[in-house]
């Protein structure tokens, strides 16, 4: 098989796999995919009953300011926890199939990024709604959800890992997931924090996925010369840093399995 | 266990002299797993007893120092009892697992492994797991479909394709499994693992042909099997394995005789 062939190979393959994932995590229910639309919107109903009065002052357009934190951060914890169980809920095909196994981690992760694209028509539905104008720094968010990509395709290559050898790293990354999501201020205004807790929140590349797509979506901004690069930074180098213990690790995980 | 770079090297350097006769050349192939005692499963659990110094590992081997060669055109079976290191020995050959000591020399790109029951998604249908299933195998799209209805006539599942594999009977599922695994044109090696007693005796039959069929299109084939009657019926030389150890290699009845003997004893 030449190179291109087995390219397309593949190709075929992440989306059999992925069309698989779709199909069953929907499989027993009645609206199916449309809960990727819907999912967003009602919890985005649910805080901004509880904290839009609350936070009315400092945020305007509060349920679009929770809702874009939402999605990205949705979309990172599905696809990572996802990824973190694939290779031993696929234990059977690994023995079988003649594609590398890093595929199976590519399929979660882009599962929860196809998701990620029934969201934003809930997304761009609510922007309708809240008559968000048109900017064309919007432009840059494909750039942001591909970072954010390559940062949660890392950070899964890792967790695959760890998940075949140590099974309690799913409890603990729970643990550390709501830590996560308390520190990268999905529904709360970050300037009212101070000290510590303030410096992690802007050093965590999550609030930095997350304010960057807010500064292009609701306020029309360009994010800074160093956001960018801390955008950049951490996809490419969680990126190669995941796959480079993925690799490292390869054939200890066939025998684990 | 993490190899040695010199070790793959050997691995990689080494090519047996005379090869126009032989497919599979397994050489001196020993395999340890090296299995911690009440292994720790938790994090906690791995740094005590790091720190302790209580990890204690034993080796466990599962193939000792097997030695065999399969010819090109011969339809050779492994026999013997369950956890013996039939499957350990299927997955050196067809390049899952990498043996501790000695070499195992075929030609990858050639081989085509045939399991049953992997791979099917219950919440899925009929049609959808033959995309799904022919993908991981290696089929492309196209292929698919040119092969799709000689597929479901094979697997004599005309109108069951659009329901859901979680409502077919166990029967159904591996008629469709053996059916999807040989839509390819005949692949040059073979590897059967435990597929030959599969559906009821009319699809066995069918599928024995089939088989039949493949070897005779030139197919190198390794069937495993712990069943004497599929080795004497279908293969031309039999391996015994027991207990990781290599006992016998010969002809078919013989083999299996010997085999059959030692679990009258």
């Amino acid at each position: 098989m030449t190179t291109s062939q087995q390219h397309k190979q593949y190709t075929f393959v992440v989306k059999q796999l992925t069309s698989r994932e779709l199909k069953r995590k929907y499989s027993r229910s009645y609206l199916g995919i449309i809960w990727s639309v819907l999912n967003p919107l009602l919890s985005m109903a649910v805080l901004s009953l509880i904290f839009s009065q609350l936070f009315r002052r400092s945020i305007e357009n509060y349920p679009i300011y929770y809702l874009t934190g939402y999605i990205l951060w949705q979309t990172f914890t599905g696809a990572t926890n996802s990824a973190m169980t694939t290779l031993v809920d696929n234990k059977m095909l690994l023995l079988k199939v003649k594609f590398p196994m890093d595929l199976f981690i590519l399929t979660r992760v882009y599962t929860a990024l196809i998701n990620l694209c029934y969201s934003l028509v809930a997304y761009v539905v609510m922007l309708v709604v809240f008559k968000i104008s048109l900017k064309w720094t919007m432009l840059l968010a494909p750039f942001i959800i591909l970072c954010l990509f390559l940062f949660s395709l890392g950070i899964s290559y890792i967790l695959a890992t760890a998940y075949v050898f140590f099974g309690d790293v799913k409890h603990l990354y729970t643990v550390i997931l709501t830590l996560w999501m308390y520190c990268s201020a999905i529904f709360y205004p970050v300037e009212q924090l101070q000290g510590f807790i303030r410096i992690i929140i802007w050093n965590n590349p999550l609030f930095t996925y997350i304010n960057c797509l807010r500064k292009a979506v609701m306020y029309g901004t360009i994010p800074e010369y160093i956001e960018f690069l801390q955008m950049i930074l951490w996809g490419v180098g969680m990126y190669l840093i995941g796959y480079y213990i993925f690799k490292k690790s390869k054939n200890k995980i066939m025998q684990k399995i | 266990m993490g190899l040695s770079a010199q070790r793959r090297r050997e691995i990689r350097k080494w090519q047996p002299q005379e090869l126009e006769w032989q497919d599979i050349v397994v050489k001196n192939v020993t395999m340890q797993f090296k299995r911690v005692k009440d292994e720790a499963t938790s994090i906690k659990e791995l740094i005590v007893r790091t720190i302790r110094g209580q990890q204690k590992y034993e080796m466990f081997t599962a193939l000792n120092d097997i030695s065999f060669t399969i010819e090109k055109g011969e339809v050779a079976g492994i026999i013997g009892t369950n956890g013996s290191g039939k499957s350990t020995i299927l997955k050196i050959i067809s390049g899952a697992l990498i043996p501790t000591r000695g070499t195992v020399w075929v030609d990858r790109k050639k081989v085509q492994l045939l399991t049953l029951g992997t791979g099917f998604d219950p919440e899925l249908t009929g049609r959808e797991n033959v995309y799904l299933n022919g993908a991981i195998i290696g089929y492309t799209k196209e292929y698919i479909d040119k092969k799709y209805n000689d597929i479901v006539k094979f697997a004599e599942l005309e109108g069951f394709m659009e329901e859901k594999v979680r409502n077919y009977s166990s029967g159904m599922v591996s008629r469709l499994g053996f059916a999807i695994a040989t839509a390819r044109d005949t692949p040059e090696i073979l590897i059967l693992d435990e597929v030959l007693s599969v559906g009821d005796m009319f699809f066995r039959k069918k599928s024995e042909a089939k088989i039949r069929e493949m070897i005779h299109g030139g197919s190198t084939v390794l069937i495993v099997s712990h069943s004497t009657s599929v080795i004497r019926n279908n293969c031309t030389k039999a391996i015994w394995i027991e207990k990781g150890r290599l006992r016998l290699v010969g002809d078919p009845n013989e083999v299996c005789d010997a085999y059959e003997k030692l679990k009258d004893v």
